[in-house]
């Protein structure tokens, strides 16, 4: 349930770490960790809370200065990255239209002294029908729901035409269907080339939507990075965690839990 | 309105408000429009430690002016009070778009402190035995004068909006989307700092220039009322810009008007007659 990439277009690294080390003021919040990204991948970060998955992926992004080693982009550009943080910074209060919020996904492509065209509308109109909120173009931002929020926020990813879509907590608050509609995104992204980073506290929720895991669990402990099918074990992942872990397989769907503790 | 000779009065008189209402309006729907940012932003203060920071840059003018024994009205041209409030109103901008919050003393705080060390700098700056002579007339400088203006002083706030203007036109796109969501912004490449800093500069140009022409009173009241006004009411942002450059407009022109017909303060008339036009924007609000 990885993608439905072409194997040339999974063959495009767009992003490479090599003992990449991550963190704030020069204090690494995890150990070196490697990872590469393709095109077309689908890569679940999880782990606890606090333990360090955003600020793995703002390094990604360019936000934040790795404490060592460097990002390396073997295309030698940085790839185009469209990003939906956990907790939107987008500032409710501005009075823009859904459209206008999902336009600005164009601005990094427009680029300054120019104004938008009609094309740019364009994308932004098939980026809101593309996550299927092309009739809340017009509704003000700050009336939405939260899942209708989130929603046009991965839209305004999409217009930038990322060739990296981050998508951190993308299931937070969202309802079962709208989960549901989430993943199907996802799956959509991959089968068109899009490299999709989904970040998450609940192994549960992404483990069956990617092909690549990335579990971090803090400075203590290693990063493990591999194929799903490798670390989705339950002696991996009891190792990992340092507990009795289960990994279950139910009607196709993982099912995860803390042997005694309550499944997930 | 009810004597229709004060009414005469005013219009016959129009030699003599011709100038400063024309920099009261331009002044105040400059103010009117970069104050949209300011409150989405949730800066409001930061208008205020500005123009105390402007004030300093006037202040040092004077004093370099007695200490070099040049008078004031005479100065050369890079000693002219204006340069130096906008000087250090930008050094203001330049600090505070940067939103050097810290875990223990939040970003609001930075400003309060700058505001105070401004204020108490102009203070003992002009109490310089140097300066007092000319406090009369710093004091102009500092808190503005709405009631008599030059035609040089019109074509500095005319140049000033149009400056801002052309800038917000070119460059507004980039300004919205750092202010809305600066993260998403650097993320797609676009340099977040260097648009927020440019905004401030234009905060801190629109802010010296306007405090010197009408008052900091008045300019700070600008930049708050009527965006608040514009946002109660609009509901895009270009109607929140129009609704206020529109009602900074029309408070200057009718600050004015009361101020001469009953003979107010100008700068408080002016200030009174935009916080009018919250109680329709509330009503509405209340209605929602």
């Amino acid at each position: 349930m990885t993608s439905g990439a072409s194997e040339e277009q999974r063959a495009v690294s767009l992003i490479e770490l090599a003992r990449v080390e991550v963190g704030y003021h020069g204090a690494p919040v995890l150990p070196p960790i490697d990872l590469t990204i393709a095109a077309g991948q689908a890569i679940g970060v999880v782990g606890p809370n606090g333990s360090g998955k955003t600020t793995l992926v703002r390094t990604m992004l360019g936000l934040l200065r790795p404490v060592r080693g460097a990002v390396q982009f073997p295309l030698r550009r940085r790839p185009r990255f469209g990003y939906v943080p956990q907790r939107a910074a987008a500032d409710a209060v501005f009075p823009l239209t859904s459209l206008e919020v999902t336009l600005m996904g164009r601005y990094g492509l427009i680029g300054p002294l120019r104004r938008t065209r009609p094309a740019d509308v364009e994308k932004a109109r098939a980026a809101l029908r593309d996550v299927d909120a092309e009739e809340l173009a017009v509704r003000p931002f700050h009336a939405l729901s939260g899942g209708q929020r989130q929603r046009v926020l991965v839209a305004r990813a999409l217009a930038s035409e990322p060739e990296i879509l981050v998508l951190d907590e993308p299931t937070n608050g969202l309802d079962l269907p709208s989960e549901r509609a989430m993943m199907e995104l996802v799956r959509s992204f991959t089968a068109r080339g899009i490299a999709v980073v989904l970040i998450s506290h609940q192994l549960g929720a992404v483990a069956d939507h990617v092909g690549t895991l990335v579990v971090v669990a803090g400075h203590d402990h290693p990063v493990a990075v591999g194929p799903r099918a490798e670390l989705l074990t339950s002696e991996r992942l009891s190792r990992i965690y340092e507990r009795p872990i289960v990994v279950r397989v139910v009607d196709g769907h993982s099912v995860i839990y803390v042997d005694g503790g309550s499944q997930r | 309105m009810g004597d229709p000779t004060a009414v005469m009065g005013f219009w016959e008189a129009w030699p003599l408000w011709r100038e400063i209402v024309a920099v009261a309006i331009i002044a105040a729907a400059m103010c009117s429009f970069v104050g949209v940012y300011i409150v989405l932003r949730r800066v409001v203060f930061v208008s205020a430690a500005m123009s105390q920071m402007s004030g300093v840059g006037v202040a040092t003018a004077f004093f370099l002016c007695s200490v070099m024994h040049v008078e004031p009205h005479d100065a050369p041209l890079w000693l002219h009070p204006l340069w130096y409030a906008i000087a250090f109103a930008a050094l203001g901008a330049g600090l505070f778009s940067l939103n050097l919050g810290h875990r223990r003393l939040a970003s609001e705080t930075l400003v309060g402190l700058g505001y105070l060390i401004a204020a108490g700098s102009v203070i003992l700056i002009l109490n310089s035995p140097r300066v007092s002579q000319e406090a009369h007339e710093v004091n102009d400088l500092l808190y503005g004068n709405a009631v008599v203006s030059t035609p040089a002083q019109l074509t500095i706030v005319a140049l000033t909006a149009v400056v801002v203007a052309v800038v917000h036109a070119l460059f507004g796109k980039e300004f919205r989307f750092t202010m809305f969501d600066a993260e998403m912004a650097r993320t797609l490449g676009l340099r977040t700092r260097g648009w927020s800093l440019l905004l401030f500069l234009t905060f801190a140009l629109a802010i010296s220039v306007s405090t010197r022409a009408i008052g900091a009173l008045p300019a700070f009241a600008f930049m708050v009322i009527p965006p608040a006004v514009g946002l109660l009411i609009g509901d895009r942002m270009w109607s929140v810009f129009a609704i206020s450059i529109g009602v900074g407009s029309v408070s200057a022109f009718l600050g004015y008007y009361a101020s001469f017909r009953w003979s107010l303060p100008t700068g408080a008339s002016m200030v009174v007659a935009s916080a009018v036009f919250l109680v329709p924007s509330l009503l509405r609000l209340r209605a929602r």
